[in-house]
């Protein structure tokens, strides 16, 4: 199995030196033993191929061809590795096989699939390739392994011709061993490896929640809480804006059901028989209890809520609230309410979209009374020849002259400016009551959602009305 | 502070997730009812009325 160099035969591209027929070995190297098993297989080999190869495969052929032809008659495979491997290992390698190797295929030297072909890949092939190592005696155990390694190898060649694997049964588990030698070992350890790594990180991931992790530094700690403090905090002022904006919406909303239904009650438990005029002015005044109800058509028919007595933080949660100690509804001076713009019912929330002539109306146990807002400050100047100035339902509304000069519709003052409510706004002279105006005046906070100014909107009275049975004032229906 | 919570929660995983529901219910319902109406009037944004 040494390598010995060609024998006289001819390079690769050389041309087969001899003619085929002969089976019989030009093969100088061989030793003595090899040449008798070769023979022996080739004995059984009928001659049949001397023909077939030619040309072409010259050596290989000759050398294995007979037997290999015997052998392989049936099938490419088997038949090539016996004869591979008979090659080499008999022949040791010799010249045949390297030269079937070397020899370009177009010389026909190559044909697998061919009739020649079995034998001459074999011994291109496989074999001569494969380390040579074993002794060729190893074999006979292994020649199921063999079989099964070279039928892989058939299952792309077409179907084998001839007859079953011949006789031969010695030479085949030679060429299987090596193979199965070199590629196990890696795949076994390819596969140790990659398992070992990942049961490590399994078993790292179990770990992972019985014992904590022990790489957290004190800072690293620190950090992270740090940070899940601070979304944390985010989270909550978050919700402060929801519950800010939606949630004192529903609490007030109860609370205003309640605060109405208890004014309703009362209402109703104190009807008056008839219009006793001694008791229209009168009211239940308890600070927190609604005792009127105001509206604002334009705002939607379901805008309606209780006032109530008092502007302290809870009374403002119920509704708007009337500021003490200013005039009562119907009255002259100031009928002056507060109310929030954003969240717990925020009643005045549109405040800003008021528009003069628009009418609020206000409902007490006796009476409804309509007022209407007043003339902006920009619409002043030129009220007489508006539009708003000929609509019949605006007769009464016109810029108040005289100490109300600077009362109009809408402003924007600071919180500080409490004279907006005061009888006459902006007045800080006595002005006699009977020369007072029954005016209304809404205060809300502006901008929205900021406490840096306050929204005030002064209305007139238009008219009142006493309550009747079914009776509703048509103003109610202004859109 | 979250994972220690979490780790001090006790049995198993449903029982756990419970419990973190019910904690968070209570904090979210603490803040909501206590808290907020508590610090809202000291904030400066919704005040309505005007001074005299």
């Amino acid at each position: 199995m040494s390598h010995d160099p060609p024998p006289p035969r001819g390079g690769p591209s050389g041309p087969p030196p001899r003619p085929r027929p002969g089976p019989r070995r030009p093969t100088p190297p061989l030793a003595p033993e090899e040449i008798t098993e070769i023979t022996e297989p080739v004995r059984d080999v009928p001659p049949r191929r001397p023909r077939a190869a030619d040309h072409g495969p010259a050596h290989a052929v000759d050398e294995a061809g007979p037997r290999s032809r015997g052998a392989a008659g049936y099938d490419p495979v088997p038949a090539v590795d016996e004869v591979g491997r008979r090659l080499r290992g008999a022949v040791g390698h010799d010249p045949a096989v390297d030269e079937a190797v070397h020899r370009p295929r177009g010389a026909a030297g190559y044909d697998p699939v061919g009739e020649v072909g079995p034998r001459s890949r074999g011994a291109a092939d496989g074999f001569d390739r494969r380390p040579v190592a074993e002794p060729r005696g190893v074999v006979a155990g292994r020649a199921a392994d063999a079989t099964q390694y070279t039928n892989a190898f058939s299952g792309s060649l077409p179907p084998p011709p001839g007859p079953p694997p011949g006789p031969s049964p010695r030479p085949r588990p030679r060429p299987v061993d090596p193979p199965t030698e070199v590629i196990e070992p890696v795949h076994e350890e390819y596969e140790d490896e990659y398992d070992d790594y990942y049961d490590d990180e399994d078993d790292y991931e179990e770990d992972d929640t019985p014992p904590p992790p022990p790489k957290d530094s004190a800072a690293r700690k620190t950090v992270r809480t740090a940070g899940e403090l601070l979304i944390t905090a985010g989270l909550v002022i978050l919700l402060f804006v929801v519950y800010e904006v939606y949630v004192t919406d529903l609490i007030s909303a109860g609370k205003q059901d309640d605060a109405t239904s208890a004014l309703d009650n009362r209402w109703n438990a104190n009807t008056v028989e008839g219009a006793d005029p001694q008791r229209q002015a009168k009211y239940d005044l308890i600070a927190g209890q609604a005792f009127a109800k105001m509206y604002i058509p334009v705002f939607g028919p379901d805008y309606k809520f209780s006032v109530v007595e008092g502007t302290t933080d809870k009374d403002l949660e119920i509704g708007p609230g009337h500021y003490v100690d200013t005039a009562l509804p119907g009255d002259p001076g100031n009928f002056a309410v507060a109310g929030h713009r954003v969240g717990k019912g925020a009643p005045f929330n549109d405040l800003d979209l008021l528009e003069s002539c628009d009418a609020i109306v206000v409902e007490t146990q006796t009476h409804w009374f309509v007022y209407r807002m007043l003339p902006k400050a920009s619409e002043v100047a030129g009220w007489a020849d508006g539009a708003k100035a000929k609509d019949p339902r605006c007769a009464k509304v016109a810029p108040l002259g005289g100490s109300y000069e600077k009362t109009v519709g809408q402003e924007i003052v600071l919180p500080t400016q409490g004279e907006v409510i005061n009888a006459v706004p902006h007045f800080t002279g006595t002005a006699p009551e009977a020369q007072q105006v029954a005016l209304m005046t809404l205060t809300t906070c502006h901008p929205r959602f900021s406490d840096k100014q306050r929204l005030i909107v002064h209305a007139v009275l238009d008219q009142g009305y006493p309550k009747a049975p079914g009776f509703l004032p048509e103003q109610l229906k202004e859109q | 502070m979250y994972g220690w919570i979490w780790r001090h929660l006790p049995g198993p995983l449903p029982v756990r997730l419970l419990a973190a529901l019910v904690l968070v219910t209570g904090v979210v319902a603490l803040l909501m009812f206590v808290v907020f109406p508590w610090v809202e009037p000291k904030l400066p944004f919704n005040n309505v009325t005007t001074t005299q």
